[in-house]
């Protein structure tokens, strides 16, 4: 994984006017992708699908801030994003929260968990790590099964639709597909706002220093346990968003959203789009729903398609479509 | 998941239709909205993916059968009917998408469809948020429940409260000691719980019951306990391919030999699957089995429709829900004389059909189609000469509120 990385250190080290063009797109890295993300609806064949890549994307930023710049692949993220998006719904249909206070609830406990999951998981690296993530993940999958009263167990958590949002004294129909796009998309400008911050900062330098050699980190005096929970609270804190904003946008919240392959989906996604790139996770989210889309519409085998140009992917553009392209533009 | 290649439903169609609208924006094409306002559109979200695909695609086809049908008569009002097929791939998340898409993009005026108890759910919580009429054609109790209900909620398919009242009914006697074998998720136990509550009234007794996980291949450590519990009737309450799982490795153990078998749904697909020797002698429910082309002419139109439309073929029990379903919202339609939401629901309120198997109507109070429930038994190898006919009609529950849960149970004022 650290192959797919143009890291600080290799920008610095470009020609004067490779490392103009680099750091004028870093700079402008969250307008632009916010200006992209402005346009999806109206590029895509449907508004569902819009706010979809939207979500998914988000999840993948999210995701990508372990994997991609801390280095360690979870396989339990699916839990931090159906936490956020049960809390919301839990707190919006039982406790009968505001909505945005529903979402703030629903991060405190995708964040919560995330902090908690990963004072365990980190006490392991590689291989394990992946499959201690994945069995605590494994465990919310359960309970959220057996505790039927309160998630509605195998039938998913209903009865929390919002059909009009109220946002200092204006009222916005949520049902209305463009506009609910745009309200959720307020929210994921922050996030990537958020994480953008976050790697700017010296923390986001201390994990980067992490992923590329552990050891070496440690003896310049780093706290690398600290900085690994961080980030992965973090994460999961952005993970939990994406949750709340998919229970706000679908008004249910599904058993399956829990499940082994929403977590593989993510890696897939993140993979796909390019780990280690601000942009990619966004990419992969859009390259994976759009296939699945529309090769759904044409052939019920269109697993087989995407599985195929994963493969591919993997084996010969291991960067992903957005991090082989600004390998590409650097390298010209 | 074995799936050969559909015969000609519109989908190539449509995949050119979502071809061109991929590079344009949609609202752009004001168009082509414009003449899709002619034709009534009903969204048929379906697993085409998934452990219930050859089900799916027997739903699809009857649903196809039903639209040509009304399309050859001339449409409704002059309107031709289009099927918006789409695969929901078993999962809640994305049939909610596929949903919002069908609603907001192809403008559907109606959603039929749906093949599990919590897809079903999350479909209902996008049309009745919306206000699109919804005829869900799976098994559920929970949807007849206050809480999901809606005015635009009709729910076409069997209950497993219904499905497992009759079966009973005609299986269950006084002292007769059931044991159950049941899938750990929502269609399991609200089938269990069915049995349960049919067995406390007539008289019978539980002597025990075993959950096993949705999906499992081997069941070999259950038999041993069910055995021991020395049961008259061993019921097995799950679904699909763990059925057949389960039924094949209770003959294994001889525990056809010790206990009758019953099964909430008999399944034509599953029978037909794993060969008759297994199945021999196991009794189910089934809201359809062609065999009632016998008795009632409406079976036979449906048969002989559905044999010239797809090369000789029965319909299935599954998908006759496609075909009932989709019906009896044409059928309002035709009535209500157009698509207006309000005009449709009375119409369906009001509505008596016999399209397949003989009179049905939805109960007024939770939309709950009032309708027979055959109860099937599989035959032996030797007395089954027709391979397309393996079973047996042992009864047929009369439509009837008798075996329904009272509205006032249900949670609706009374």
């Amino acid at each position: 994984m650290t192959a797919s990385v143009h890291s600080v250190a290799e920008v610095m080290a470009g020609p004067a006017g490779r490392r103009g063009w680099r750091e004028r797109l870093a700079r402008w890295r969250v307008p632009l992708s916010v200006l992209v993300l402005c346009l999806l609806p109206w590029v895509l064949p449907s508004q569902a699908l819009a706010v979809n890549v939207l979500i998914y994307g988000l999840l993948a930023v999210g995701y990508n801030l372990l994997f991609g710049y801390t280095g360690m692949l979870s396989f339990g993220h699916a839990a931090f994003f159906g936490a956020g998006a049960y809390a919301t719904g839990i707190g919006i249909g039982q406790f009968g929260l505001p909505w945005f206070a529903a979402i703030g609830y629903g991060m405190l406990a995708g964040g919560a968990l995330a902090f908690v999951v990963g004072l365990l998981a980190i006490r392991t690296r590689g291989i394990y790590f992946s499959m201690v993530t994945l069995a605590l993940a494994q465990l919310v999958y359960y309970t959220a099964l057996q505790a039927t009263s309160i998630t509605g167990g195998e039938n998913g958590l209903r009865g929390f639709t919002l059909a009009r949002i109220d946002l200092f004294g204006w009222s916005i129909d949520f049902l209305d597909p463009v506009k609910k796009y745009y309200v959720l998309m307020v929210f994921a400008a922050l996030a990537l706002w958020f994480v953008s911050r976050i790697l700017n900062s010296p923390f986001g330098a201390v994990i980067e220093a992490i992923r590329e050699n552990e050891t070496r980190a440690r003896a310049c005096g780093y706290d690398v346990e600290r900085s690994k929970v961080m980030s992965f609270t973090l994460s999961g804190l952005v993970c939990a968003l994406a949750g709340a904003l998919f229970a706000l946008h679908l008004a249910i919240v599904p058993l399956d959203i829990l499940g082994i392959q929403t977590s593989g989906m993510i890696v897939m996604m993140t993979l796909l789009g390019g780990a280690g790139s601000f942009f990619g996770p966004f990419v992969g989210a859009l390259a994976f729903l759009l296939m699945e889309d529309v090769v759904s519409l044409w052939t019920p085998h269109w697993q087989i398609v995407v599985g195929t140009v994963f493969i591919l992917f993997v084996l010969f553009l291991p960067k992903g479509i957005w991090g082989t392209l600004l390998a590409w533009r650097a390298g010209r | 998941m074995t799936s050969k290649g559909l015969p000609s439903f519109p989908m190539t169609r449509r995949h050119a239709l979502a071809g061109l609208a991929a590079g344009t924006a949609t609202l752009a094409m004001p168009g082509l909205l414009r003449a899709q306002g002619e034709t009534i559109r009903i969204g048929f979200p379906t697993p085409l993916t998934g452990p219930y695909a050859a089900e799916a695609k027997d739903q699809v086809r009857s649903a196809e059968l039903a639209v040509k049908l009304v399309n050859d008569k001339g449409g409704i009002g002059g309107r031709k009917v289009e099927l918006f097929v789409r695969d929901d791939k078993m999962n809640a998340g994305e049939a909610a998408t596929r949903t919002l898409e069908l609603i907001e993009k192809e403008k559907v005026h109606a959603v039929v469809g749906s093949l599990s108890s919590a897809v079903q759910l999350a479909i209902n919580e996008v049309t009745r948020a919306r206000g699109v009429i919804f005829v869900s054609i799976s098994q559920s109790d929970t949807i007849n429940e206050v809480k999901d209900f809606s005015r635009v909620t009709f729910h076409e398919a069997l209950n497993p409260h219904m499905t497992t009242a009759a079966v009973a009914r005609h299986t269950f006697k006084p002292g007769m000691r059931i044991a159950y074998l049941a899938a750990d998720y929502a269609f399991g136990h609200e089938i269990l719980r069915g049995f349960k509550r049919a067995q406390a009234a007539i008289g019978a007794e539980s002597v025990g019951e075993i959950l096993h996980p949705i999906g499992a291949p081997d069941y070999s450590t259950f038999m041993p306990r069910l055995r021991a519990m020395k049961p008259d009737i061993l019921c097995i309450c799950n679904f699909g391919r763990d059925q057949a799982n389960s039924i094949k490795q209770a003959v294994d153990f001889g525990l056809n030999k010790q206990a009758k078998i019953v099964v909430p749904v008999l399944l034509y697909t599953q029978r037909l699957g794993i060969g008759g020797e297994a199945y021999e002698g196991v009794i189910g429910g089934a809201n359809y089995y062609w065999k009632l082309q016998d008795t009632l002419a409406s079976a036979r139109a449906f048969n002989e429709a559905y044999r010239a439309a797809y090369k000789g073929a029965y319909p299935t029990d599954y998908g006759a829900y496609g075909f009932t379903g989709v019906s009896s919202l044409l059928l309002a339609m035709e009535k209500a004389g157009g698509t207006d939401t309000d005009k449709v629901v009375a119409a369906l309120e009001a509505l008596t059909y016999d399209v397949a198997k003989g009179p049905q109507h939805y109960r007024k109070c939770d939309h709950q189609s009032v309708q027979s429930v055959l109860v099937l038994e599989s035959k032996a190898k030797a007395d089954t000469p027709d391979e397309a006919d393996p079973f047996r009609i042992l009864a047929v529950e009369p439509a009837s509120e008798d075996i329904l849960r009272s509205c006032t149970e249900l949670g609706f004022p009374s």
